[in-house]
């Protein structure tokens, strides 16, 4: 285990300075694909891919509108707590070959908390923005944050258990999960019915993630045809802008977080490649990995159904998922006490 | 996937053409009137529209040579569109107000006045020299 | 959501005049408590472009071209409705054929209409990939009323005696064409609208109205239909070729073996009628008869005839959305002296108050929607006067009406 707590200041800087433009970059880039995506699901062509780039472009040149309700500091800092949060998360997941930034600072526990951090400066702005429809919004925001917590905590416990069980230390840690340094995998770990067990929480986290990032059917919060935007509905310009980079960086975020503890293979594991090489080689695969999660767990669930109402998210989300999380659960907890293909 | 059954359908789809019509371009240009500009010197090449059916009516022809003043189209117009001009005994139509009806046509008993299959009809001005058939 | 049950507080969320959820404006206010709807109003009157007006100081040959521009969906079923009327009054003889070609534009109509609000529906539930999907089935209909009638939108097929285009042989295989693209097409789009859960959770059980109060309610068309109300102007009182047609009232029991009266049921209802409309259009291909399509080619014989007739009488219609009524009196003059247009929306829309009650934020889109609204037929009067606008009690219409009787009693 690399253990990065004597990092000096300089490279956690310029770490997170390059992680920030990463996200952001990819953030935009991964909605341009996901729109594309999406598109052609509906047999449409769909914008250019470059569209989110032109769209954050226009927006942060144009006026941001305080309205005469909104109470202007939490109105105008919501955005950035928003854009601010879903970067750090990105700091403590591992991207391909890297190793979080603030790896030995934080582990997934901290992620999950941060987790709730741009959706809470969504609700912040959202009441602090004087309207009716972000009013409601930003009730469902919450109401769906709860909903969402359940299912989401199990599959991380899950795994994290399941690691300790087989005796790795420190198997809270992203990287430890990941196994970016020792090549262990969640996948490796566990026997038969562990596998069955991971699978059906990987569904449940491609469930989650839609929740997450309020894309259909869990869009209660900003639902175009029934808030016309919601939570969002007072916001223009730069804010609004903001809130859009904060929305790509996220996708990202929990994209990398699904990569981190289901998919973690790097292709340096496998093929004998020069060090520089398998850093390109492991990040480029990280990427495509990025992409497939994103396609199913975005594109495929928003284009495949109709929005559900705020009461079916918690009864979906606590009852479906929570359920299916838990028999998931049960079945690495099985699998762990029955030994089945343990690293012990 | 029987309980959604859009889920096979949109992932057969995203193998598949779209079917959206390009016309006229794929993509939206930076700038539209350059875009056009760039059409009509021939630098660009425009994605043709769908082809107009037969009997289709668009921008409105008008044959001053035959006809004979009757005034019939002004009085079946239902958009008053058409207006007299006692001077030559002809007649001048506004395209902008025409709501392409062609009833006009049914009516004129010298067969003066004809529908084109022009649709892209666009102006700044209402009373453009395109938009005033005389 | 943490709000205290002793000091409830309930507030007003205002949708429209203009609002995503609606496609014309119309205001809705609403009380709300948390997310339930405690009290509903409405304000339409937002859309009104006085065509009546325009209407009475028009011939009727000028105006059935008019009637086309009431509603851009339900064109046909308004010029038609207003031709029917005339038609009574001047004592026109419509030719045996043109029936027919009246029928089948009206049925490419419902089509289209039904269509066009499948993909609404499903916009408003969120789920755009069926909106997309629908819209482009759609497309087909559009083409063929394109074909066979020179234009998309405004067909301006039908003529006060007639119709101005006949069907000719060599168009036959392009409708059959499209009558086969619809049947192959209709089951998929009947099992991507009522097999897919996130409709069904969102849809049953919502909106739902009885037939009691269906019927007390006054509702029409497809929105009567489901809820059981076996209600249908073309077996009712059949126009146009409809007298010699099989048809039936489509009812969601026939589908679903019982009736909910909810939005599921709507949609059911409405997709189950493009499939009657494809047989019914494929009915009047193989009988039509031969013959002249319109009664009189000659426009001056049609503009004396109109301006010769006196009397008065009421056109009604099957609109896709529900009865559609044109209520004409001609007295002599070129113009008609009382044109009155009552579309479908007009007696649809107070089932609102009774569907909207109880439901959901969630729910008000497709709630809204699941009537099938079309405010730009519907919104007849708005009374505007110095910067403000008066709203009409049942008194005050009552003493109207009482006035103008007087008046056009005088006159008559």
């Amino acid at each position: 285990m690399v253990m990065m707590l004597g990092m000096d200041p300089i490279s956690i800087i310029g770490g997170t300075v390059a992680v920030a433009l990463f996200g952001i970059l990819a953030g935009l880039v991964f909605m341009g694909v996901e729109r594309k995506f999406a598109a052609h699901m509906q047999a449409r062509i769909g914008p250019p891919i470059r569209q989110p780039f032109r769209d954050v472009a226009k927006l942060l040149s144009k006026d941001s509108i305080v309205p005469e309700n909104a109470i202007p500091l939490l109105f105008n800092m919501a955005p950035v707590l928003a854009l601010a949060s879903s970067i750090v998360i990105l700091l403590y997941i591992p991207l391909g070959g890297f190793l979080p930034v603030l790896a030995g600072y934080g582990d997934l526990i901290l992620v999950m908390y941060l987790l709730t951090v741009p959706a809470l400066a969504l609700v912040a702005g959202g009441f602090a923005s004087g309207s009716p429809y972000a009013t409601v919004g930003s009730q469902r925001e919450m109401v769906t944050m709860m909903s969402y917590e359940l299912p989401l905590a199990i599959a991380v416990i899950a795994i994290a258990w399941r690691l300790a069980a087989a005796g790795i230390a420190d198997p809270f840690s992203l990287a430890t999960i990941a196994g970016t340094a020792t090549g262990i995998t969640i996948w490796s770990v566990a026997g038969p019915l562990g596998i069955i067990g991971f699978v059906l929480l990987l569904i449940v986290l491609a469930w989650v993630t839609p929740a997450e990032l309020s894309r259909v059917p869990c869009d209660t919060p900003e639902a175009e045809t029934e808030l016309c935007g919601g939570l969002l509905v007072e916001y223009s310009g730069r804010n609004l802008g903001l809130f859009y980079l904060a929305q790509g960086v996220k996708t990202v975020a929990m994209a990398a977080l699904a990569v981190a503890l289901f998919l973690p293979w790097n292709i340096s594991w496998y093929v004998a490649l020069s060090p520089n090489a398998a850093l390109v080689a492991d990040f480029a695969f990280f990427l495509l990995k990025l992409m497939v999660v994103i396609f199913f767990s975005v594109s495929v669930i928003r284009v495949g159904m109709a929005r559900f109402r705020i009461t079916h998210v918690v009864s979906i989300y606590w009852g479906y998922l929570g359920g299916l999380g838990l028999l998931g659960l049960l079945c690495v907890v099985l699998d762990a006490s029955l030994g089945g293909g343990g690293m012990l | 996937m029987s309980f959604l059954p859009a889920i096979p359908e949109i992932l057969r789809q995203f193998l598949k053409r779209p079917a959206t019509n390009i016309f006229p371009a794929k993509y939206l240009p930076p700038s539209v009137t350059k875009y056009l500009q760039s059409v009509q010197e021939g630098k660009t090449s425009i994605h043709p529209p769908v082809e107009t059916p037969p009997n289709f009516r668009g921008k409105i022809l008008y044959d001053r040579d035959t006809c004979i003043g009757c005034k019939l189209c002004i009085r079946v117009c239902p958009a008053n569109a058409i207006e007299f001009l006692p001077e030559t005994k002809r007649v001048r139509i506004y395209v902008t107000q025409c709501i392409f009806c062609s009833q006009c046509n049914d009516a004129c008993p010298v067969d003066a006045l004809h529908m084109s299959d022009e649709f892209l009809l666009a102006d700044e001005d209402r009373y453009s020299e395109n938009m005033i058939v005389e | 959501m943490s709000e205290d049950s002793k000091n409830k507080a309930t507030f007003n969320v205002p949708i429209g005049p203009v609002h995503p959820a609606l496609k014309e404006p119309i205001l809705f206010t609403f009380k709300m408590d948390g997310e339930l709807v405690e009290e509903v109003d409405f304000a339409p009157g937002k859309c009104h472009r006085g065509i009546e007006w325009m209407g009475m100081r028009r011939n009727p040959v000028q105006i059935v071209h008019l009637t086309d521009r009431i509603c851009g969906i339900c064109g046909v079923s308004h010029s038609l409705a207003f031709a029917r009327a005339v038609e009574q009054i001047a004592e026109i003889e419509v030719p045996e054929r043109a029936h027919y070609v009246r029928t089948i534009i009206a049925e490419y109509e419902r089509l289209q209409s039904h269509l066009l609000w499948a993909g609404v529906a499903a916009h408003e539930l969120g789920f755009d990939t069926l909106f997309f999907l629908a819209w482009r089935v759609r497309e087909e209909s559009m083409d063929v009323i394109e074909y066979l009638t020179g234009n998309r939108v405004n067909y301006g097929i039908v003529q006060v005696g007639g119709v101005r285009r006949d069907f000719t042989e060599d168009q036959f295989p392009r409708i059959e064409a499209s009558l086969q693209y619809y049947e192959d097409i209709a089951a998929k789009l009947l099992k991507l609208f009522l097999e897919d859960k996130t409709i069904q959770i969102r849809c049953k059980q919502c909106g739902v109205m009885s037939k009691r109060e269906a019927l007390e309610l006054c509702t029409v068309g497809p929105t009567a239909r489901a809820s059981g109300v076996a209600m249908d102007v073309r077996s009712d009182s059949p126009y146009a070729a409809y007298g010699d047609l099989d048809i039936a009232p489509v009812l969601p029991h026939h589908y679903l073996g019982l009736t909910n009266g909810d939005v599921y049921d709507r949609i059911v209802v409405r997709l189950l009628e493009v499939v009657q409309s494809v047989d019914l259009i494929r009915q009047c291909l193989a009988n039509m008869p031969p013959g002249e399509v319109l009664w009189e080619k000659k426009y001056p014989k049609i503009l004396a005839a109109c301006k010769k007739a006196t009397g008065e009488a009421v056109g009604r219609v099957e609109a896709p959305r529900g009865e559609c009524l044109h209520y004409v009196r001609m007295d002599g003059n070129p113009s008609p002296q009382t044109w009155k247009v009552k579309a479908s929306t007009y007696s649809n829309q107070l089932s609102w108050l009774k569907m909207l009650k109880g439901e959901q934020i969630a729910d008000i889109p497709i709630v809204v929607a699941s009537i099938d609204p079309c405010m730009s037929c519907t919104d007849r009067v708005a009374v505007v006067r110095d910067d403000r606008t008066d709203i009409l009690t049942k008194a005050d219409l009552h003493r109207l009406s009482v006035e103008k009787t007087r008046r056009l009693a005088q006159w008559s």
